[in-house]
Formats: C-alpha cells, structure tokens, sequence
C-alpha cells in the first residue's frame, strides 16, 4: 500500500518544471503564463499534432456508410440500421448542429465593462451539449455527471490554447426519483476494457456491438437477445441498458470478494468536560434515539458506542444484559478491545439496551473534570472494533486531541488571521490520521468527522481522518447548546439527514473513458487504490468527486467522446449493486466550438479544487495567482483566436461572460480570501467542502444568491405539489442592490440569511415576520397571503439540497450584518477590489 | 472451531446465504478457502453424495446438502464431526423452515444473507464448550456420523475439472475438424481422378 500513497501523492503536485515547457501559441500574444497549465501537465500530445494525411475522417466515414448501405441491403432488416445511430448518421447532423450553433448564444460577443446585468434572473441551468436529438435524449443528467467543456478539443495542442482546464463533476450516488434497476445473471461489457454496454455503443448487426471507449467488437450474449420490458425477442437495442444513460445493476456473485456486509454503525463520542460543556450528548442522543427506527439496513444491522476522555471507555450491551455493562480502558498507549463480540451488537436484539443507553449517557458523565481528550487511540480501538466488516464510524470531537497517538498543538496564532503574508498550516501536522485512515480504508471503514468547537481544533490534520477514508467533516463552529441556538438547530437536522440517508458500504468507482482521453487528478474524499479505480469504504448521497483529464493522442476520428463511471457498493439492505453513468460528448476541432461548450460553473468548480490543492502544495498567494490567471488566459486566448474584429473593452463570449464574476468570487471566498480576518478552521473547512461538495451546492458556496422578498408575487411563480412557489429575480451581489425599504434574503448554501431593512415595509413586518421586532429565528407560521409566499419560497429552497441551511434574520445593525455584508463579492473591500476593478484588472493585463 | 459457513443452491452454486469469517481473530487468510468453497459449490450437483467431509490440509469442509440447497462448513480438524453435522442439520431446519420454499426462485447472490444473524447465533452455541447439554441429543442422533465419507478437496476439484477437460475435448473432436477433413478428401479425389483422366484420356 505504501507505493500506492506515494503513486497519489506524485500525481496531485504540479512541479513547475512544467512551466518551462509550456508552448507559446503560435500568435505570440501569450505573455501570461497559462494559469490552466500551471496545474495540469500539458506536454501531453503536444508532438502529436501532425498527422498522416491518408487518415482523413471524412474517407472514413465514407467507408461506413458504404458499410451500413451494404448491411441494409443484405440482411433485409426492416428499414431501422442496426442498433442506435450509428457513425454514418452521425457527421451530417452533428455538423448541421455546429453550424447551428457558431451564431448563438453561447458565443455572442459581451463586453464586460460595458454590460452591468449580467447575471441572468433565474438559476443557470447547464449548457447542453451540441448533440444530435436521439442521443441528447438519453445523455446523462448533467447534475449527476458534467463536464468542464461540454465540446471537447480534438487535441491537447487544441486544449492547450483554448487554456481552460478540462475535467467532469460527478454527484454518483445522488438521490434519483427513477432510477431503472437491472438483474440479470450476465452483466454485458466490453471484453478488453470492461465497459458496460450503454446507450452509446452502436450496433454492427444483431449479434454484435461496438464498444464506444476502445473500439472492440464484442459479441452480443444470447441472454441480452431478449427484452424483459417489452418481452420482445431480437431486440439488443431495446434494453434498459441501451436506453438508459444512468442505469443500476444487481451484481452476480463475481462481484464480491466476501457475503455482503451488514450495515454496522459506531458511534465515538467525545465526553471530556470541554465536551460536556457544549451540550451536544443530549441533542446526539436524542437525535438517535429518535432516528433509530430509520436507520438504513435489515435485520442484520449492528451498533456500538465508544466514548473517550484519557480514557476508553467500551459499552456491552450483550443480549440478556439487564443494562449495558461500561468498561474502562485506561492504557491508551498500547489498545486492546476488553470484550471481543459484544461492543457491537445487533440493532435489533439490543434495542432497548442501546436506547437505555442513550437515556443515560448524558448523565454519566454531567460531572466530569477530565479535560484532556485521548483521540488517536479512540480512533484506534474503533478501528479495531470495525475492522473484521468494515462499517462506518462517526467521530465527535469538541477540542484539540492533546494525549497520547495523534495529540496534536496549536499552530494558529489568532494575530495573523487577517494578515495579507501567506497563510500557514493548510497541511496535516502528523500523518497517524492519515496512515490510520489508509488502514480503515484497506478494511472497508470510512470515518465521518462532526467537529463541535470554539476553538481551534488544526481540521487540517484531523481531517484527514475522513479525506482518505471517504468520509465526510461536518463543523460547527462555537458550538455551544445554550449560547448558540442556530448551531443547535443546524446539528440536529444535520444529524437527522446524516442518520437516515442512503449509504452504500464497501464501495469501488472507477471512471473509464474513449481512449485518447486520460484522467490524472481525482478530487474529493476517497483513496486511489490504483490508477482509476477510488476506493470508497462508505458512499453516501452528499459527496461529490471532480477528476481532470488530459488528451493523449488526437481524437481526429471520432466524432463523439463518451466517459463512464460506475460505482459497484453493497446497498445497507445486502444487495451488491452497480451504479453506472455514461456521459457522451461531441469532439470539435476549432477554437469557436469550444468556447461555445464552455460551462463556466463547472469550470469554476474545478478550479476552486484545483486551486485547494495547489494552496496546500504550494502557497495560498499562488492558488490565487493562478485562478486570476486561469481567467486572463482564457478571456486573452479568445481574444486572439476566436474574436475575428478587435473591438475595445473586456470582451468575453456569453457563455463565458460570469467566469470573471466568478473568479473573484472565488478569491473572496472563505477558502482562499486575504486580508480578512478568517480563523484557519473555518478556512480549511471551506476548502474541504469546495473540493468534497457537489456542484450545485458548491456553486452557493462560492457564488450565493440574493433574492427580494418583501414584494414577492405569484407572477411567473412554479407549481409544484399544489404549492404555488414565487419566483423572484436573482439580484447582484452588491449593496447598491439592497434598500433600506426592503428585505432580502441570502441563500449562501448551508446559512440563509434574511436582512431586513431599517425602514422594512411595516406590512412586510406584520404580515410575514408577525412582530414588528424581528430578532427570532424562525419565520413564524402565519395565515396571511405573505408570509406564505415567503414560506413557500424558503421551503423550497432548502427542499434542494440534503442538507437544511439555518436561517438567520438580521436587523440592520445586528451583529451577523458583517458576515452578511462579506458576501457582497461585487463591492470594494479595504482588502479586495471591486468586480469593476477586478476587469479593469483583468482588461489591462489581456492588453499587455 | 466453525470458521466459514456457505449455504448455496445445488442447482447451480448460487450463494444463498453466508457468514462472514473474522479473519482477525483466527489469524488465517481465508481467501484460498474461500474460493474453493465456491469452486466446492459450484461442483456439486444432485448425484453427489448428501453429507461428506473433505480434507484441506489442517482445515475441513464439511458439507450437507438437504432439500436442494448444501450447507457447507469449515472448522479446524480437531473439531468434532458429530457437533459439525449436528450443526449443519439445525442451520437446515431453520433455514428450510423459513426460507424453502423461495429457494428455487431467487436469482440474486446471498438473498437471503440475513440468515447469517441465526447462523452466527448457531454458531456460537456449538462451539461453545461449556454447552455440554448439547451433546446428549447429539449422541443419539448422530450414531452413523462414522459412515460419512471422506475425502480430499483436491481430488473432488481435480475430478471435476478432469472431466469438463475431456468433455471439451471430446466436443472438440466431434464438431470442428469434420469440414476440413471433407474438403481435403474432396479436393485429393478431384486431382486424383483428374490426372488418370489426362493420363488415359486416349484410352
């Protein structure tokens, strides 16, 4: 295992050795270094531009449709072509598409300094891609699986000037309303790269396919011949499989090293007396005990419970005990399991003895003086406890781990949090998390981390426990069950989602695709075990992943790419199951094409992981260089190539016309802002959920959305479930945008806020708030027109995202007015400049 | 010692249900084990003798098969047969109790993997050397344990593999060469005859 750790380690840094090397566009104009480049190695296919000439795709073309003709005509199959479109019907409508699509939207000239509103009034949906209509029909949802450049480039040379990074976002285990579910004893893929047959492969006959990654052609199983949907015999091209781009199978048992796990759940808590103070016990238990009916799995399910101070302290709740049994471990340097078979017990045979344990554990320790908090060892022993069948672990932690393994020391001094020097200590401290969490991921245990605390508690290092495990962080910061009653609340439904949702247990993903195409850097929490496959103990309905790719031979051929990630998992009931999505994209060879595929949000968020690892690799300074960078060469390489008139100004295609907005946004977000006080905490959490996060809620991170809502209508309103749900316009972040007159609300992903203006509309404040003081937390339930518009509005919101945001209400001069204002990414900070200087900014140096 | 316990449909080999081995605790890599207990499952058919045990080095299987579904076990060889088979036959009464009749119409690998709780109960009361009062019923159910048969893991798998070998082979032999011989045969008496009648055309 330890050549795979420093197999992954050797792929993430990007040494600049790289830099030297980079070519100079052709047109000179490239004084900037690439801010792309500098992440990514791009001396790939470089040397692959000249071709020999006798390969021209249009012969080849030609050829097939000679081919197909002479298929037709043969076998006198009713007038369909075999299977799906095949490539000969391919080029003509992709090429009248792009012709289509020169003129569009996507590539109108804006200028940015020009054209103040730019931000459209409703969300931004993802831009589609440039594909015929039968196979745009069944492309993968774009939430589940997108790419950065929707048209990808026919070279890397091509890639390398267009310099925007290529990479897909992937949400895989999103919670899908339909979902179609195959069993059947043969899984068909392609016999040399193991691909699953999806809807992208094309028929040659009957009896054979064409793999659409590497070429192969592969019979098709006697088996597959039949259609259980429409129980038709002789049609391969009618399967789910074939019809659907996101598909689930039921795994035969060649799938499974081992039975199938059980769901199996331990629970180490945090009981010093820094932890007694905050109060979480009782809301945990609570929460438990409410939820301990929904939690997911069977018959078989399995509990346990560790607490810990400077001590261990294990639970038997055996099966005939009349109350669970404490036993006490206080030899933290060497640790051992007291009791083999009966820390974790059926959930089902033991339930009263764990709910009578629940009841009483906030007690137990009401008195407690000890402070100091034995962490590496607790982690330890629960590892032991977990690591015959692998499981899940949720570690709650209020302090710093100050004895024993993996104690770790202060290393933030709270003087230098606003300083413009670089940021320190984004690094772990210690690998023991780290080496630990490799151990849990080699025995199918995934860590989740919630971490409760005022002070600072070094997420850096004790994050890794979860990074490397596939688990999750959760954080609250100034935790606190009386003084901080909006955390509380927030940890509660937190706890609720965390508990009942879907889990996937002893999880493997690997992502394939269309050779010529080669993925080097994944993001997000899991280990490489080797070159494409990530290890995932647990998968769980909240994470998200983000891998960048590189081009390594021409992709002249081709007319479409298509990418395939599946993920194989144990469900929480037993089942082994496949999880496969496959995303099909159209190749292009001109500057134009591309830029016209352009998503820009998720070109955002990939940067934003690139640049959290390059600040920890590098320097704080240099992650924000190169993402100023990364908008400066894009906006300059179109410029040169693509613009055929010079015009004046900032000039950026529309589909590309936020990226600017964005960047700075990205600049002054928690993660990467200088100048601002920031705890080191809190910025480290943040560059854990932009890299962790799935885009949609990664994009209210960076980028939050601010709404009126003192004047809601029905007008243009949705209606989903018989509840009328307003509409209004997304507004700009800027003060000049709020007034005095108004409320206005601010969903920044987990914190809403609603600021209420000094001189509100009084029927605002009566009707929806119902006080005209308005310092409480919740909107009250009142029976007006009004406050059920907001109501709606607000509900439906958080019915988005899986986990609820907390909702703020703030007066003109409360305190929270700061964190609210720090949002405003458009206005003039003392340490940050305006989004009109940042063009000015970005202007002159395209200009150079 | 009970280290691993199968059950699996003798049809076609089709795990049923399973208990997962602590490797941890015995401190033996079970892998190898366990792939020939798959193997072992997927060999036996209904002409297979109903209860045998097969020596694998220091480590036996044991296996049952009742009803069309085979219990198979692996314990230490120290351990008893009689408490193996005793157990064996309890594990088939309650699974053939609840889950008998749905056995021939499951497609999916261990559908029915929540019987691993009764397993592991079961499990522990047997091994349990304490449990003496087990044995009394034991003794006189299992009187005929002696007349189980015995033999090696090795020769079962070899057996089978044997035997599909030369099944190929004979599938071989009877399909392919047929057409090529023909033509060869076809083509020489065309030549053959070709050449007398040059030779002796005058004739």
């Amino acid at each position: 295992m330890g050549d795979m750790v420093v197999q992954w380690i050797a792929l993430v840094p990007h040494s600049k050795k790289v830099l030297g090397s980079i070519p100079v566009p052709v047109d000179g104009g490239g004084t900037f270094l690439c801010g792309v480049c500098m992440f990514s190695p791009c001396l790939h296919g470089f040397s692959l531009c000249t071709l020999s000439s006798s390969h021209h795709p249009k012969t080849c073309t030609d050829r097939l449709i000679v081919i197909v003709c002479l298929y037709v005509s043969f076998i006198f199959h009713p007038c369909r072509p075999p299977g799906g479109p095949g490539p000969a019907q391919l080029s003509p409508s992709l090429a009248a598409m792009s012709l289509q699509s020169s003129t569009p939207e996507a590539l109108r000239v804006v200028n940015l300094l020009q054209e103040r509103n730019l931000l459209p009034p409703t969300p931004i949906p993802a831009p589609m891609p440039c594909l015929p209509q039968d196979l745009q029909k069944v492309n993968c949802n774009p939430e589940v699986f997108r790419c950065t450049l929707t048209s990808i480039p026919q070279t890397q040379s091509l890639l390398n000037k267009a310099k925007m990074p290529l990479g897909l976002l992937l949400h895989p285990f999103k919670d899908l309303s339909q979902l179609p579910v195959v069993t059947s004893s043969t899984i068909v893929r392609c016999r040399s790269c193991r691909t699953y047959i999806n809807p992208f492969v094309s028929f040659l006959d009957q009896r054979r396919w064409k793999c659409n990654l590497c070429y192969r052609v592969n019979d098709v199983p006697e088996e597959f011949m039949y259609n259980p949907v429409s129980r038709a015999y002789g049609e391969p091209h009618k399967r789910p499989e074939v019809q659907n781009a996101t598909i689930e199978f039921i795994a035969p048992s060649e799938y499974m090293l081992r039975p199938p796990q059980p769901a199996v759940y331990l629970f180490v808590l945090d009981v010093s007396h820094n932890a007694v103070e905050t109060g979480y016990l009782n809301v945990f238990c609570q929460s438990l005990l409410d939820n301990i009916n929904a939690l997911p799995g069977d018959s078989r399910t399995k509990v346990g419970f560790i607490t810990f101070d400077s001590t261990i302290h294990f639970y038997n709740l055996q099966e005939g005990l009349s109350q669970p049994q404490m036993l006490i471990v206080s030899d933290i340097e060497d640790i051992f399991l007291p009791t083999p078979d009966s820390l974790l017990v059926n959930l089902n045979e033991c339930k009263e003895l764990v709910q009578d344990l629940l009841k009483n554990l906030p007690n137990l320790f009401q008195k407690t003086m000890e402070t100091q908090s034995a962490l590496g060892s607790a982690l330890q022993a629960a590892f032991k406890l977990l690591s015959p069948t692998g499981g899940r672990m949720s570690v709650f932690q209020t302090q710093l781990p100050n004895l024993g393994v993996g104690a770790l020391q202060s290393r933030e001094d709270p003087n230098q949090r606003a300083s413009a020097k670089d940021i320190q200590h984004l690094s772990p401290a210690t690998d023991f998390y780290k080496k630990l969490a490799l151990d849990c991921s080699g025995q199918q245990v995934a860590v989740d981390l919630f971490l409760l605390s005022a002070q600072y508690c070094d997420l850096a290092s004790l994050g890794c426990i979860s990074r490397y495990s596939a688990g999750s962080v959760y954080y609250y910061p100034s935790y606190h069950h009386q003084h901080n009653p909006a955390q509380v609340e927030r940890f509660q439904k937190d706890l609720k989602r965390y508990l009942t949702r879907k889990i996937g247990f002893e999880a493997v993903m690997r992502i394939r695709c269309t050779k010529g195409l080669s993925i080097h850097t994944f993001h997000g929490n899991f280990f490489v075990r080797s070159t494409d496959l990530l290890s995932l103990p647990n998968v769980n309905p909240d994470a998200g992943f983000a891998v960048q790719m590189s081009i390594e031979e021409n992709l002249d051929d081709m007319q479409v790419v298509s990418f395939q990630a599946a993920l194989l998992y144990t469900s929480s009931k037993g089942e082994r199951r496949i999880r496969v999505h496959t995303l099909c994209l159209p190749v292009v060879n001109s500057l134009s094409d591309i830029f016209a595929g352009a998503d820009v949000q998720a070109i955002t968020g990939l940067l934003a992981c690139m640049a959290v690892d390059r600040s920890v690799t590098a320097s704080l300074s240099d992650a924000r260089d190169a993402m100023t960078n990364a908008a400066i060469d894009s906006l300059a390489s179109y410029r040169q190539s693509v613009l055929t008139i010079q015009q004046p100004g900032l000039l950026a295609p529309a589909c590309l016309r936020l990226f600017p907005l964005y960047i700075l946004a990205l600049l002054k977000q928690k993660a990467f802002r200088t100048g601002t006080s920031t705890r080191l905490d809190d910025r480290v959490f943040a560059m854990c959920q932009l890299k962790y996060q799935p885009l949609a809620y990664a994009m209210l991170m960076i980028h939050p959305a601010l709404y009126r809502v003192d004047d809601l209508t029905d007008e243009g309103a949705l209606n989903i479930n018989e509840r009328t749900i307003p509409q209004p316009r997304v507004l700009q972040l800027s003060v000049e945008k709020l007034n005095r007159e108004g409320a206005f609300l601010m969903d920044t992903g987990m914190i809403m806020y609603l600021w209420v203006g000094r001189n509100c509309n009084p029927n605002f404040l009566t009707q929806v708030l119902g006080v005209p003081s308005y310092t409480a937390y919740l909107l009250p339930d009142l029976d007006t027109a009004e406050s059920q518009r907001t109501r709606a509005f607000i509900g439906w919101l958080r019915d988005q995202r899986p986990f609820s945001p907390t909702l703020h209400i703030i007066k003109d001069e409360s305190q929270l007015k700061s964190s609210f204002m720090q949002n405003m990414i458009e206005d003039r900070t003392e340490a940050a400049l305006s989004y009109y200087e940042f063009l000015l900014h970005l202007q002159q140096q395209i200009s150079k | 010692m009970i280290l691993m316990t199968i059950i699996a449909r003798v049809a076609d080999g089709l795990p049923l249900a399973a208990s997962i081995q602590e490797d941890e605790q015995s401190g033996r890599d079970l892998q190898q084990y366990q792939s020939q207990a798959k193997q072992l499952c997927r060999r036996l058919n209904a002409q297979s003798p109903d209860r045998c045990t097969l020596e694998t080095g220091e480590l036996n299987f044991h296996y049952l098969i009742a009803q069309g579904v085979c219990y198979l076990s692996l314990c230490e060889a120290s351990f008893p047969k009689k408490m193996v088979f005793a157990y064996l036959e309890d594990l088939h009464n309650e699974f053939y109790d609840q889950y008998g009749r749905r056995v021939p119409s499951v497609t999916r690998p261990y559908s029915f993997i929540e019987f691993d709780t009764y397993i592991q109960k079961a499990k522990k009361t047997y091994i349990d050397s304490r449990a003496r009062r087990n044995l009394g019923s034991i003794n006189s159910e299992l009187h005929d344990v002696q007349r189980i048969m015995v033999a090696n893991i090795e020769e079962v798998l070899q057996r089978g593999e044997a035997l599909s070998a030369l099944d190929t082979k004979a599938s071989n032999l009877t399909s392919t060469p047929r057409s090529t011989y023909a033509k060869v045969a076809a083509v020489a008496v065309f030549f053959i005859t070709l050449i007398i009648y040059v030779r002796f055309w005058w004739l």
